[in-house]
């Protein structure tokens, strides 16, 4: 390949990202529905009738902003109930909690995250978490961030703590250090994923990545409001 | 979609894309002068190999698999040190795209969690898509490609046989690795370091 065919396609790609933001500019597709259908654990979830805007829920960091944001209204209807949650098992013990089983937490809302300290994307949901935390938290929410670590120097317990506590993270932690549990939640393996799980033991809400809080928070906010379920 | 291409850019910064740059970078450098037809081997295949693991096409290719592609770009990027054709350099590339992305596992910002979501039912749009996302984490290939291609002066660089040598070691050696299982060990420390820097 000589230098005008490798300028050719450098131009090339440039007009391919012309398009791509020439055609964004044009329309305003709203974000997709989540209808991930993963492994023994959910199947659909078309819970999108709230705001899916992860910008609209204000930076709970930002003392101004988390003091005025308006609550989030539960969803109007039950969201869809994807089946029971799997256990969590063969897991290398739990952090700031005594709990030994994730069936300690029966009965109870469940906010349950995959999640790694060195995660980009996982460590920006624990701002929107924390907020949800501190609002369902006094009603009976448990948050159970489930730590796979995708790197060795993530899988020492005490690098877990000391990330917790410079992250702010204050729910428990369960440390799923060889990620059994993370591929068998997941079909296909992404961080962070958080799944909702109502009293009965099922899953209520499942995600890929960050964003949908408002649909989290509308989701925790209609399971609490209904005794659980 | 530019919200798409953007949070993959950004993506490009943080240590769980490591797994698709290095390679990427290996072959460039490799390939040398025919880094362009590296990369888009590289790139072609990762964007396909991405889509067919993510929307459920396929299942995990086994770690064997993983490592006799990197064995097998290690053998193929070698070739043009004895005669240059482009077509084996992008099939080089192209190997080893598709043992980069079978390791790779993302992590996942909002833009690329919604296309996850409902990969599969965007069909052909969903394989675009992907490749958005995709070329924007690739985007510093492209710098170095680019670098490569138009900086052919040896006293830049060093001379070609030994950085054809050198890359086509370095394939042989993730190939090992990943065979022996060593390779999160590998890829944990260059991103430690990479933090520490």
């Amino acid at each position: 390949m000589n230098r005008g065919q490798f300028i050719a396609i450098l131009v090339g790609l440039v007009g391919v990202i012309g398009v791509v933001v020439a055609l964004n500019s044009g329309s305003n597709e709203p974000a997709q529905a989540s209808t991930a259908s993963e492994g023994a654990v959910a199947q659909t979830n078309d819970s999108s009738d709230v705001g899916d805007n992860p910008d609209s829920l204000a930076d709970p960091n930002a003392d101004s902003t988390a003091d005025e944001k308006a609550p989030v209204e539960p969803t109007a209807n039950a969201p869809e109930n994807l089946g029971p949650a799997m256990d969590l098992v063969d897991l290398d013990g739990w952090l700031q909690t005594d709990a030994t089983a994730l069936s300690d937490f029966d009965g109870q809302v469940k906010i349950l995250q995959f999640w790694t300290f060195s995660c980009h994307n996982c460590t920006a949901t624990i701002p929107y978490l924390q907020d949800i935390y501190a609002t369902y938290e006094p009603q009976g929410l448990e948050i159970i961030g489930v730590h796979a670590p995708e790197f060795d120097f993530e899988r020492d317990p005490a690098a877990v703590q000391e990330a917790a506590e410079r992250l702010g993270v204050t729910w428990p932690i369960a440390l799923d250090t060889d990620k059994l549990n993370f591929r068998a939640w997941q079909d296909r393996r992404f961080w962070p994923r958080t799944f909702v799980i109502d009293a009965n033991g099922d899953v209520r809400f499942n995600h890929i990545g960050e964003g949908k809080y408002d649909e989290l928070e509308a989701t925790v906010a209609y399971l609490i409001e209904n005794g659980g379920s | 979609m530019i919200d798409l291409l953007v949070e993959g850019f950004e993506t490009a910064l943080f240590p769980c894309s490591l797994v698709l740059l290095a390679p990427g970078v290996a072959a460039a450098v490799t390939a040398r002068q025919e880094s362009a037809a590296a990369l888009t081997g590289y790139v072609t295949t990762v964007i396909v190999v991405g889509w067919l693991r993510f929307s459920g096409q396929i299942g995990d290719i086994g770690i064997p698999i993983v490592a006799m592609a990197f064995a097998l770009a290690a053998a193929l990027l070698v070739v043009p040190l004895i005669r240059r054709i482009n077509l084996v350099s992008a099939a080089g590339g192209g190997v080893a795209g598709v043992a980069a992305a079978a390791l790779w596992e993302p992590c996942v910002g909002a833009e690329f969690g919604g296309l996850l979501s409902d990969l599969t039912g965007r069909g052909v749009v969903g394989v675009f898509l992907m490749g958005v996302y995709l070329v924007g984490i690739m985007a510093p290939l492209a710098i170095v490609g680019a670098v490569l291609h138009l900086i052919p002066n040896p006293f830049l660089l060093p001379a070609r046989p030994f950085m054809m040598v050198a890359g086509s070691a370095f394939f042989a050696v993730l190939a090992v690795a990943t065979a022996t299982g060593v390779i999160n060990s590998v890829i944990s420390k260059l991103v430690e370091l990479s933090i520490t820097v």
